[in-house]
């Protein structure tokens, strides 16, 4: 079976130029990566375009990863986050240059296809409400958003970020509560609005 | 004597417990405290909602004739680079060294140092003067002479 390979496996056949390697490592961390690529730009086809970069970066930053600093998967995760930010604060400084107009001001661009796929059967509250936690999360500091997206969504446990990020526990945790509280704000004055 | 349980939780601490990060003591205090304290309870129902919510973003999946095109590109550049290769240049491999070390050096500041200090220290002219050790080879070569008219 290909998915017993481990991921250390994987790594080393493609250092040493297995394609199949590289190919079962692409299968196994497309959607992951693509997933927090996508919750940090909000762009559908741009998070598409980042994978696909951050794949190559990965390809060719294979020989840096150290597996007894962390594990692959953690590693990856960062060099998507990371790679995702940067796209993120490009994307928002092509937005500020350009002429505002209305349909700019409101949420982020989403690719239609993938709101059409992604949303048929929601009730409109919980549309509303994950409207609201994405525009949250699109303003949050760039620790914040990512200590937040990594731990909800791909539940690395904090002790790994704060590896990951070489801080310490405790300001990965207090990113991890001020992200959530302001999510918990943002929503608490929705519901008081409505 | 105060109870662990036996005080309200913060916010940060109750959150923690919900994600399951809490220092693993007071685990089973705040389980306890949540079961009697409708306070404490309310703020913890609060995040177990709003988390509910949070996961309830999902992200789009695009059709897997997308990311075929893709991994073709990719696997594409796969065949097309040599650098990830075995049998890899010296440069390259020189490379890895100088980085195997900087990050070894990163990592174990002070074994480090404490090899630049001793490999300085012995390329150093001052060793053989601070040490003696020119006097150390006269004295040796006195010895041999001794020994030679001996035997």
């Amino acid at each position: 079976m290909t998915s017993s390979i481990s991921d250390e496996n994987l790594v080393e056949g493609t250092l040493g130029g297995e394609e199949n390697a590289f190919s079962q490592l692409y299968d196994r961390y497309r959607r992951p990566v693509f997933s927090t690529v996508y919750r940090i730009i909000q762009d559908a086809e741009e998070a598409q375009d980042a994978t696909q970069e951050i794949f190559v970066k990965l390809y060719r930053a294979l020989r840096s990863w150290n597996p007894r600093k962390a594990k692959f998967s953690t590693w990856l995760y960062r060099l998507a986050a990371n790679h995702a930010i940067d796209c993120w604060r490009v994307r928002r400084r092509r937005a500020e240059s350009q002429i505002p107009d209305d349909s700019a001001e409101r949420a982020p661009r989403e690719n239609p296809l993938g709101e059409a796929i992604r949303s048929p059967y929601h009730e409109v509250e919980s549309k509303e409400k994950v409207d609201e936690i994405r525009r949250c999360v699109d303003s949050l500091p760039d620790l914040q958003k990512k200590v937040f997206i990594l731990r909800y969504f791909h539940e690395l446990k904090l002790e790994e970020i704060a590896e990951m990020e070489d801080c310490s526990l405790g300001t990965i945790k207090t990113s991890l509560f001020r992200a959530t509280q302001a999510i918990r704000r943002t929503l608490r004055r929705s519901r008081g609005l409505r | 004597m105060k109870l662990p349980d036996d005080r309200h939780y913060t916010e940060e601490e109750l959150l923690m417990h919900l994600l399951g990060e809490e220092v693993s003591e007071i685990g089973s205090a705040i389980a306890s405290h949540l079961q009697k304290c409708g306070q404490c309870r309310a703020v913890f129902q609060d995040f177990q909602l709003l988390q509910k919510s949070i996961l309830a973003w999902k992200v789009p999946e695009a059709s897997e004739d997308v990311w075929l095109a893709r991994k073709v590109q990719l696997m594409n550049l796969f065949r097309e680079d040599p650098s990830q290769r075995r049998g890899e240049g010296f440069l390259p491999f020189l490379t890895r060294l100088v980085q195997g070390a900087w990050s070894y050096a990163l990592e174990n500041p002070l074994p480090t140092l404490a090899y630049v200090i001793v490999a300085v220290a012995f390329a150093s002219e001052r060793t053989i003067t601070l040490f003696r050790l020119d006097r150390i080879l006269l004295a040796t070569n006195e010895v041999l002479a001794i020994l030679r008219q001996v035997l």
